[in-house]
């Protein structure tokens, strides 16, 4: 079966998976791409906030395909209302705007489209996808290669790789089938909900609104979803709370200084996840295997934002993968730290200062010096002049 | 009793929005998981931190003994 041997099968269709795809085959690789669902990105877990840079970055040309709505900055509030307003039309008004010249920050992006846009751009780029596709296991030969085990529509299938990328998120089971330790802590998962909503008015910023009052542990948050709709959703802490996330966001909405706002919304949809706080993967490399994007924690530790790091992480792994191999190196673990060492060096050592930061505000007993803290962090991250370079 | 006798969950489909939220917590190895996409309900979990309880943002996980037939004799 001359066909099923591949140099790269990558298990989930998600930014980072399709991203990894992209750049290897655009390098002369051979990847097969799976994903288990049968419509990309859905169902959502994720606000969809990403960056213009992030996209450009990584090739993708801002396309009305996938865009919800342009985002111009950010309002950061305290947790009794006070904020600090970050607009890049005011700041930077030659740059940044709506009029013909200018551009946007970032977007909210459809993750369902997006992530067909995304896995699109990469069977262009000669890769082959499976949909309804779930991986099951790997196991790694002596010839430098290792069989993966699939199902596809029901039948099971055995294919060759070279390297299996584990991009199947932060459920990601391929990471435990190598025995990586991806087990993360409770006190660093944080529970969301958000409510796509009606009747919520919004002026192109993405809101961000801290206090242990609103958002144990996490923040809430209110973003532009296009159409004139909103997203309204909040993070929380487990062990912060005795409440579950539905129950603080319902505090949120109907009791907080934004209840006036929000008296009229109306629910479209609800969607929610759990949003690492955490540090990357320590490990994120075994005998034929990597993992990239929420598989391996590439999430940014102070935002929970995950789609940047993952197209990054695919880009860094697609471009490691396709030199590494062109070169006919053997797919070791050892060999394969390289592709680790590359991302800490481009992304990964930033978020681990960025976790730093994070530990340090939450390892505050004080909750009103952390809430200050992180209402501070916050505000001074998305500043134009921040010590911290976007990631 | 303590929470480390094993344990069945019941997942209440009603109100689960499918997260993976449970599955992103789960301490278990590879493989404990529903056909949609949550912690496995059709076998005991010998774990039983019930951390997939505490992550849920709609607390639709809930769970009985997976011993109960012997509680009833």
């Amino acid at each position: 079966m001359p066909d099923s041997q591949y140099d790269l099968v990558i298990i989930g269709s998600g930014p980072a998976g399709s991203t990894t795809a992209r750049f290897a085959a655009q390098q002369g690789l051979k990847v097969l791409l799976v994903d288990k669902r049968q419509e990309l990105g859905a169902p959502i877990q994720c606000s969809g906030a990403v960056s213009r840079h992030a996209l450009e970055e990584v090739g993708i040309t801002p396309d009305a395909e996938f865009i919800h709505e342009p985002i111009y900055g950010f309002g950061i509030y305290n947790e009794k209302g006070d904020s600090t307003v970050i607009d890049y039309r005011r700041l930077k008004a030659d740059e940044y705007g709506p009029e013909e010249g200018k551009k946007p920050l970032g977007y909210v992006v459809d993750r369902r489209r997006f992530d067909r846009y995304l896995m699109t751009q990469a069977e262009r780029a000669g890769v082959e996808v499976w949909l309804k596709t779930e991986g099951l296991s790997y196991k790694p030969g002596s010839n430098g290669s290792c069989e993966v085990f699939l199902r596809r529509f029901n039948q099971e299938i055995t294919v060759n790789a070279r390297v299996l990328v584990g991009a199947d998120g932060l459920q990601s089971q391929v990471g435990k089938w190598a025995g990586l330790r991806t087990h993360i802590k409770i006190t660093e998962l944080a529970s969301c909900l958000q409510f796509i909503v009606d009747q919520v008015e919004t002026e192109g910023l993405l809101e961000i609104i801290t206090g242990h009052e609103w958002a144990p542990g996490g923040y809430a948050w209110v973003f532009p979803k296009g159409y004139g709709y909103a997203e309204i959703g909040l993070g929380v802490i487990p062990t912060m709370t005795d409440r579950n996330a539905q129950w603080h966001l319902d505090r949120f909405i109907h009791h907080s200084f934004f209840k006036e706002r929000f008296k009229n919304s109306r629910i479209l949809e609800i969607q929610g996840g759990g949003v690492p706080l955490a540090s990357p993967l320590r490990t994120q490399y075994a005998d034929n295997l990597i993992l990239v994007g929420d598989a391996a924690r590439h999430v940014n530790p102070i935002t929970g934002g995950g789609i940047h790091t993952a197209l990054s992480g695919g880009y860094i792994a697609g471009n490691f993968l396709a030199g590494f191999l062109n070169q006919g190196k053997a797919p070791t673990a050892q060999n394969l730290e390289g592709y680790q060492n590359c991302w800490l060096e481009e992304l990964g050592n930033k978020m681990w200062k960025l976790y730093e930061v994070k530990t340090e505000i939450f390892r505050k007993n004080d909750l009103a010096e952390r809430d200050i803290q992180l209402y501070q962090t916050m505000a001074s991250y998305f500043s134009p002049d921040s010590e911290y370079k976007k990631i | 009793m303590s929470n480390k006798e094993p344990v069945i969950f019941t997942i209440g489909w009603n109100a689960c929005i499918n997260c993976g939220a449970c599955v992103a917590i789960c301490p278990q190895e590879a493989g404990f998981i529903s056909a949609f996409d949550t912690i496995a309900v059709d076998r005991p979990c010998d774990i039983a931190c019930l951390l997939c309880e505490d992550i849920c943002p709609v607390s639709t996980i809930s769970h009985s003994p997976a011993n109960l037939t012997s509680f009833a004799r």
